[in-house]
């Protein structure tokens, strides 16, 4: 644990960034010590990214001084950075996928032989030994492509500690991480730390800062609002930190939704490798939970269901009429399905196009005139009321989507599903990668969808948050859905379903029948 | 300083507006014989063959796809059009088939829409890589071509069919009226039509616009079909200027259209630029081309200045995504303020 008569590696003293008209960062002092896990939070926004951006050398500061290790360090650049061993880890991995993980951590110096040629078995050997002893099982023969996100993670934290970094910076490095690869990073980090490597870990997920940081940097609006080891904070009051005042958490408001008729039924559905013999039926009006471990096949049921994937043998129905799978989202979406996808920038969001463009694209047929022309006129109103009704913080329907935040963008996602009126809404992590106050207007709008007597499908790993927003949930293990929950009843608990998600419930069942 | 920095994004989107007017005021200043009615008519000719394959390339780069064959496409039918409608044997070498010209239209845009049917299938079906799949078809359509009437210049040729490049209506040849009208009709498509505003988001992110319920493939394979079409109605322009039938009718040109593109703002990743701008960019290059030929450059030069040209466009091009990524940086930052 770091103690304050240590010097600190890192030491930002008072640094301010103005951008033009705005002042992004305000006297802001950030220190890391060497061998802790420092958290950094803040809404989208605060001001994290543009502190690490300075840190990382990516741009200069206005005002305000950096120390390294001691020395201060005027004109830091990235390669500055690197040399004094400040790396970061991007979220989306940046290494080559079709080369070696060896070549990749040693990032282009591989070792030569006498003659200037590359030497592969020393390549190899010096690769392996150095991952084995921080302690990972890897192959370092396989390449980049078939490794696991939390591989590719953990390798480029090597590649790092390889240019001698010291200090790494960790930018939402679980986001797409499923669950059950993100204890395997953490361990890694924790190992790393002990042998003295600092971090500074950048996440929306609070639970995760509880789990893995030593002390937690808090910014808001472009200044610090503390220093805090992890010891002395709850999640609520680091929430409040944040925020700056206690947000309100999302509340259930039940009495005026009932569910209706069927809207969603599928009858043994079974599709090789992904899920078999699945049997639901949802109501109009009904918000279903659906979760379970990454690979169980949650999220494979529904782009099989949205033609993405294929969608395999058996019976499904939307509306109570039957419904013909669909080789194209276009056949899902006439047949009254619509899909949030978990990967906004690659499935959600046409990211240089206006809100506007962005919001009608699949309704263009709809805005036609007599002369096949679109009204642009009724795409404006059409635009305006859903920019309106979900509260897209935009100075304009004009402006392009990749200058929105992650929650108005994710808005924008939303405005597009709602826009084709759907029957049955399917959510693959809506609240991914928005901030908390974000995430409360998202669950708001999907309660308000369901009231519209939509049937919502919110697939998540966020169990308490389903619990928060879903009339039922159901936990699928290994291609099947094993258990099924109604949010109310007793068992229905944060921890039974958790259980249930890692198939403990289910082998419970078996040993008693056994 | 504040206040000039509120004008940078107005300046950046239309650049070429500026850049234009300020060779234009250049010209104007520099070269005495710029500014006459017949130099404008020359330069609005130069600019209505090119014009016309611009669109048709600007469609599919807003789609994401090169289209590099659109200049053997359009070699290939004007010739094929030629010879169709003229004479056999010296002085015509025709096919002497004599084909009322309305029948040789009919085969001209038939061949362009089946060499575009064809470049979207193999792209889209076959899943072939669009550059190497329109540069292969660059050369072969060339070759074809070659073959088609063994190089031989057809003369004689039925002056109906060369009335759309060479009549006149008033002082402006009808070549410039329909350049003029295609890019009006060109701007209606991208703004107003529902395929022209597909082709955008299948160019910005093909997997979202998929997503959306957009059949991007089959826009990829509609989008080559148009710019077949185009490019066989180009050929029937460009013989009409030309007034005999050449086997190297349009070389080279793929250079001129896909620079006039981009330097008009069309990206040639996908899904930004606009029509409009792309038809700055082909004025600005024939007015170039103009202010070099009055200033009596050798024409060893003119290349190697349109060249230049190319680079300095593509250099205000990189500028602009940099200055982008401050102004989002900025932006986020002011709306949180």
């Amino acid at each position: 644990m770091p103690t304050s008569d240590l010097q600190p590696i890192v030491e930002m003293r008072a640094i301010t960034k103005l951008f033009p008209g705005v002042r992004a960062l305000d006297q802001v002092n950030f220190n890391v010590y060497p061998g802790e896990i420092r958290g950094l939070v803040g809404k989208n926004g605060a001001g994290k990214s543009t502190l690490m951006h300075i840190l990382t050398g990516l741009y200069p500061p206005t005002h305000g001084e950096i120390w390294i290790a001691g020395k201060p360090v005027a004109n830091l650049t990235s390669t500055t950075a690197k040399e004094l061993g400040i790396s970061i880890v991007h979220q989306h991995s940046q290494m080559i996928p079709p080369l070696s993980m060896a070549e990749n951590i040693y990032c282009g110096n591989l070792p030569k032989s006498r003659f200037g040629l590359i030497d592969w078995p020393r390549t190899f050997r010096e690769a392996q030994a150095s991952i084995e002893q921080l302690g990972l099982r890897i192959d370092v023969r396989r390449t980049i492509e078939g490794a696991s996100i939390a591989e590719k993670q953990m390798i480029e934290i090597v590649k790092a500690l390889f240019a001698k970094a010291r200090v790494m910076v960790l930018d939402e490095p679980t986001a797409p991480l499923p669950k059950s690869e993100v204890e395997l990073l953490f361990s890694f980090v924790r190992r790393l730390r002990d042998q003295g490597v600092s971090f500074v870990y950048i996440s929306h997920y609070l639970e995760e800062v509880f789990q893995l940081c030593d002390t937690v940097t808090v910014l808001k609006d472009g200044a610090v609002v503390g220093d805090y080891p992890v010891s002395n904070l709850t999640q609520t009051s680091l929430i409040s930190l944040i925020s700056g005042s206690r947000v309100e958490r999302f509340q259930r408001v039940e009495q005026d939704r009932h569910p209706g008729a069927p809207a969603l039924q599928i009858k043994n559905l079974s599709r090789e490798a992904a899920y078999t013999n699945i049997n639901l039926t949802l109501c109009q009006g009904e918000i279903v939970g659906l979760t379970g471990l990454d690979g169980c096949g949650k999220d494979s049921l529904a782009r099989g269901l949205f033609g993405l994937e294929p969608l395999g043998e058996g019976e499904v129905q939307v509306d109570q009429k039957p419904f013909r799978p669909a080789k194209e989202p276009k056949e899902a979406i006439a047949q009254g399905l619509a899909y949030l996808p978990r990967d906004r920038h690659g499935y959600g969001i046409v990211r240089y196009r206006p809100i506007r463009e962005n919001i009608t694209l699949p309704i263009l047929r709809r805005l036609l005139n007599k002369l096949g022309l679109l009204d642009l006129a009724q795409e404006k109103t059409h635009v305006a009321d859903l920019i309106e009704q979900l509260n897209i913080r935009t100075p304009s329907p004009e402006q392009q989507v990749q200058l929105l935040s992650g929650g108005n963008q994710q808005k924008v996602v939303f405005a597009k599903l709602i826009s084709v009126q759907p029957k049955v809404l399917l959510l693959d992590e809506p609240t991914q990668g928005v901030d908390i106050q974000a995430k409360v207007e998202i669950l708001k709008i999907i309660a308000d969808l369901a009231r519209q007597k939509m049937c919502v499908v919110v697939i998540s790993e966020e169990i308490r948050e389903l619990l928060d927003i879903c009339d039922r949930v159901l936990v699928m293990y290994k291609g099947q859905v094993t258990d099924e929950f109604k949010v109310g009843v007793p068992e229905a608990t944060y921890q039974r379903i958790l259980m249930a998600v890692e198939g403990s419930l289910l082998r419970e069942r078996t040993h008693e029948t056994a | 300083m504040k206040r000039l920095e509120r004008y940078i994004p107005f300046v950046i989107d239309n650049l070429i507006w500026f850049l234009l007017f300020s060779v234009f005021l250049f010209a104007c200043l520099f070269t005495p014989r710029f500014l006459t009615q017949r130099n404008v008519i020359n330069i609005l000719e130069h600019s209505s063959v090119l014009g016309i394959m611009v669109i048709g390339q600007s469609l599919c780069l807003l789609s994401g796809n090169f289209d590099l064959s659109a200049e053997s496409t359009l070699g290939l039918t004007a010739l094929l059009g030629a010879y169709l409608v003229t004479a056999a044997g010296a002085p015509a070498f025709g096919s002497g088939l004599l084909l009322p010209p309305f029948a040789a239209l009919a085969i001209m845009f038939l061949v362009g829409l089946g060499v575009g049917w064809l470049n979207g299938f193999l792209i889209t079906r076959l899943k072939m890589n669009n550059f190497i799949v329109t540069l292969a078809m660059l050369i072969v359509l060339r070759g074809l071509t070659m073959v088609l009437n063994e190089g031989k210049t057809i003369s004689s040729i039925n002056p109906s069919i060369l009335a759309l490049g060479s009549a006149k209506i008033g002082v402006i040849p009808l070549s410039v009226w329909v350049m003029l009208v295609s890019f009006a009709l060109a701007y209606v498509l991208t703004r107003y039509i529902q395929f022209g505003r597909d082709l955008y988001a299948v160019g910005g992110n093909r997997d979202a616009a998929q997503a959306s319920g957009v059949d991007a493939d089959r826009r990829i394979r509609q989008v080559y079909m148009v710019s077949g079409l185009i490019a066989a109605f180009a050929g029937w322009m460009f013989l009409g200027r030309l007034g005999s039938g050449v086997a190297s009718m349009g070389t080279g040109m793929i250079f001129e259209i896909q620079a006039a593109a981009v330097i008009g703002g069309i990206s040639l990743f996908g899904g930004r630029g606009s029509i409009m701008g792309a038809l700055g960019g082909v004025l600005l290059l024939s007015v170039i081309s103009s202010v070099l030929a009055l200033m009596q450059v050798s024409t060893f030069w003119y290349d190697t200045i349109r060249g230049l040209i190319i680079l300095l466009a593509m250099l205000i091009d990189a500028q602009k995504v940099n200055f982008r990524k401050k102004d989002v940086i900025s932006a986020v930052s002011t709306r949180l303020a």
